[in-house]
């Protein structure tokens, strides 16, 4: 008697104490949007469909790499650090490629740059499919029944072997990436535009995407990775392929690393070898944010922070960027530990 | 048996080597009497006494492109004066660089290296100026002259109220050992003001910086100066390069404020001038900043985008001076690459030769003998109407030149390279 009494009041405390801190959450969320609100009207409706915009684009971008992580994650529970060194991986290869197909900066323009285009996105996103995977046969398969740390450290430690290896190919230098996607941009009204290169990297990220969500819900090999994600060896006993599963995973997560770098590299025509390091933390920060483990999750956590960041830089001063993304990343968690989507990582 | 011997063996000879060197600091550092250089020549023939003048420049990675031409021309310099009066004088370069960028405990371990070995009496550098605030206290109680040919922060050589650490907290010793030849960035970024307002006729100027101490600082001087001749300040961002790559938001808020030009308080190996590639097909205004974009990775990075871009160099260039002529010749028979020249490579070669002038008055006025460190510095604080490929030099008390000169550079051409403008002279 006593305790059920005890526990009711447990319950109706938790009860009104979630309600407060949600209360809480709803007012520091809405301060933010008056803050927000306040400067859009003072600067315009044309300067806030512009810097959205870009951020669609940035966010494009984080997603593509996100999806990498959260993949990963949601199949063997480890965080690829080396994931953000197999996307820089591919803005070098691709740079690489450029000249190799006789493209040039200002020179190569039109509709004939496509093709040569696709095949660069081709051959760096299979480069770097290629890359993950030997890096999962020789630094985590053989871990994979070690303690959890075990694989953690020889992930940090592919990320500074990848990070080194460019480092000797293409020196420590910004490298300048052809700025080859066209200049042009359509009206949005008012001094408003977006670019071709905006509608390229959007369309490309969200067919990429797309294509990636149907093939894990539709596909065998599909049903197998969420089969292994579930219960690993139950997935086996059922006769799936656990190895090549999981090194199917590491493929098309870098696939997708791949094509981002290389549309990084177009769209901010520039790269250095230790970009992976911040890109890869902000694409990690989307993937927990969006609930890791949960591949719409990190498209949509991926394109919040895209906006987010441009949203700080264009209204307020960029030193808040950084400060406002992960106070922001404090307060989904503390209130929503699963992230926006929840995980989709079963319990064990 | 045999590898205890080995070992014993390998002790022996450490022990002997260790001994060599200590013994070897030691005594040089406090006699360099004739007793020691006359023993030395007695027992071999050849080691004469030997004057080495260092130089501490970032040579690798992203600011190669610039520390390297420089390094280039203070050892040109110096090996046109091998011997004086039977003394070798010989040039010694240091690299400050980590990961590829300047760095500033780096180049505080490379003058510690300098004053251990007694030879070393004077050196060209640094580069930057945030290496030289932490090279300045340690070589100040070594008592070694530093000479750089590009520092421009104000603060290393003169009190404002905003500065910190302030000149004196830099040397320990109260007395000056350091010198630059470059005007400092109370004159860059008010000389590329002037230039914005009456040379390009623009008034509304969007500024952006790396947020570095030289970035910093001469975006904040530029600013001042702009606002105060009737220039407006349409929008400023202060970035941590480190994780930005992505300057559209910057560049949109320019535009929508209607800037006519952007200035850039950043150097090419803090992605100064991927803003400027980044500006294509949005924002076509002149692209301007301090010395430290004038490069060829600037280049680089601006892709395409390279017209109508302006810096500022804190030096003349040698190319103006009909004295000098001889002088780039030579330069250029030693050194045949174009890389190998660059905006610092003859204010460089100018550090050196100031450097080497005093230390042969030094040895002079110590009768022929190896001076202290200490001499050298009193002998280019006593320099005076010594004439250089781009200027001419003496010293205040401060360090700072008498008489500097600050020259404009613009891009033409395609492919775009740095073409000099005009110059003028700031007192």
């Amino acid at each position: 008697m006593v305790s059920s009494l005890a526990r009711v009041r447990g319950r109706l405390l938790a009860g009104s104490r979630g309600r407060v801190l949600n209360g809480i959450l709803l007012i520091l969320i809405a301060a933010a949007l008056v803050l927000v609100a306040t400067r859009a009207i003072a600067l315009g409706p044309a300067y806030f469909i512009q810097i959205v915009v870009y951020g669609l684009a940035d966010g494009s971008i984080y997603a593509l790499i996100a999806l990498g992580y959260t993949m990963v994650y949601g199949i063997v529970e480890l965080i690829n650090f080396a994931h953000g060194d197999v996307f820089t991986l591919g803005g070098f290869v691709s740079l690489w490629l450029i000249p190799i197909f006789g493209l040039e900066e200002a020179k190569s323009v039109g509709p004939g740059i496509i093709i040569p285009l696709v095949a660069i996105l081709v051959i760096s996103m299979l480069v770097c499919g290629v890359v993950n995977v030997a890096i999962e046969r020789v630094a985590y398969r053989p871990l994979r029944h070690a303690p959890r740390l075990a694989p953690l450290i020889t992930a940090v430690g592919m990320s500074f072997v990848l990070e080194g290896l460019m480092f000797l190919w293409r020196g420590p230098f910004n490298l300048h990436y052809p700025n080859l996607l066209p200049a042009d941009s359509i009206s949005l009204g008012g001094s408003a535009s977006i670019a071709y290169k905006d509608i390229a990297v959007i369309v490309i990220a969200l067919g990429l995407m797309t294509a990636l969500s149907l093939f894990v819900e539709r596909s065998k090999l599909g049903k197998a990775m969420r089969a292994t994600a579930q219960d690993r060896d139950a997935a086996g006993l059922m006769g799936i392929d656990i190895n090549r599963t999981i090194a199917a995973t590491f493929f098309i997560g870098a696939l997708l690393a791949g094509a981002g770098g290389m549309i990084y590299g177009l769209y901010f025509t520039s790269i250095a070898f230790d970009l992976g390091f911040s890109a890869g933390l902000y694409a990690f920060t989307a993937a927990v944010f969006g609930g890791i483990g949960n591949i719409q999750g990190a498209a949509i956590g991926g394109l919040l922070i895209g906006i987010v960041r441009v949203i700080v830089d264009g209204y307020f001063d960029s030193a808040w960027t950084d400060v406002v993304v992960f106070a922001l990343l404090v307060l989904v968690l503390v209130f929503r530990p699963t992230g926006i989507m929840g995980m989709r990582v079963p319990e064990k | 048996m045999q590898r205890r011997w080995l070992s014993t063996t390998t002790i022996a000879i450490a022990v002997a080597l260790v001994a060599a060197a200590c013994g070897g600091g030691g005594t040089g550092a406090t006699t360099t009497g004739p007793a020691a250089t006359t023993a030395a020549a007695a027992t071999t023939a050849a080691p004469a006494a030997e004057i080495i003048i260092a130089s501490d420049l970032p040579t690798s990675g992203a600011d190669a492109s610039s520390g390297l031409p420089t390094q280039n021309g203070a050892a040109f310099a110096v090996s046109q004066t091998p011997t004086y009066k039977g003394i070798k004088i010989t040039f010694k370069p240091f690299d400050d660089t980590v990961n590829g960028v300047h760095d500033p405990q780096k180049g505080a371990q490379n003058v510690q290296q300098m004053l251990s070995d007694p030879k070393v009496l004077a050196m060209v550098g640094p580069f930057n100026s945030n290496v030289a605030r932490a090279e300045i206290p340690i070589a100040n109680q070594g008592q070694l002259a530093m000479m750089s040919p590009s520092n421009t922060n104000e603060c290393l050589t003169q009190l404002f109220p905003y500065c910190d650490p302030k000149p004196a907290a830099l040397r320990p010793t109260g007395k000056n050992n350091y010198f630059r030849i470059a005007a400092p960035d109370t004159v860059q970024g008010p000389a590329m003001a002037d230039y914005v307002i009456k040379t390009l006729k623009l008034t509304k100027v969007a500024v952006f910086s790396d947020n570095e101490t030289f970035g910093k600082g001469v975006a904040d001087n530029f600013v001042k100066r702009l606002t105060s001749t009737g220039g407006t300040l349409t929008n400023r961002q202060d970035f941590d390069m480190k994780t930005t790559s992505d300057f559209k938001a910057f560049i949109n808020a320019a535009k929508a404020a209607g800037a006519q030009a952007i200035y850039a308080g950043a150097t090419s190996a803090t992605k100064a001038c991927i803003v400027r590639s980044q500006m294509a097909g949005i924002l076509d205004v002149p692209f301007t900043g301090p010395d430290g974009i004038g490069d060829d990775q600037c280049l680089k990075d601006a892709g395409a985008n390279t017209a109508n871009m302006y810096f500022t160099n804190a030096a003349g260039d040698a190319a103006q001076n009909p004295d000098a002529a001889a002088t780039v010749a030579a330069f250029k028979v030693a050194y045949p690459k174009a890389s190998d020249l660059g905006a610092y490579t003859f204010p460089a070669y100018d550090c050196a030769l100031i450097l080497v002038d005093a230390v042969k008055r030094a040895i002079d006025a110590n009768g022929g003998k190896v001076p202290s460190r200490q001499q050298v510095i009193d002998a280019v604080q006593a320099t005076s109407g010594l004439k250089g490929t781009v200027g001419t030099y003496a010293f205040d008390a401060n360090g700072d030149p008498k008489s500097a000169t600050m020259a404009f550079w613009f891009t033409k051409g395609t492919p775009a390279v740095w073409t000099f403008q005009s110059q003028f002279s700031v007192q």
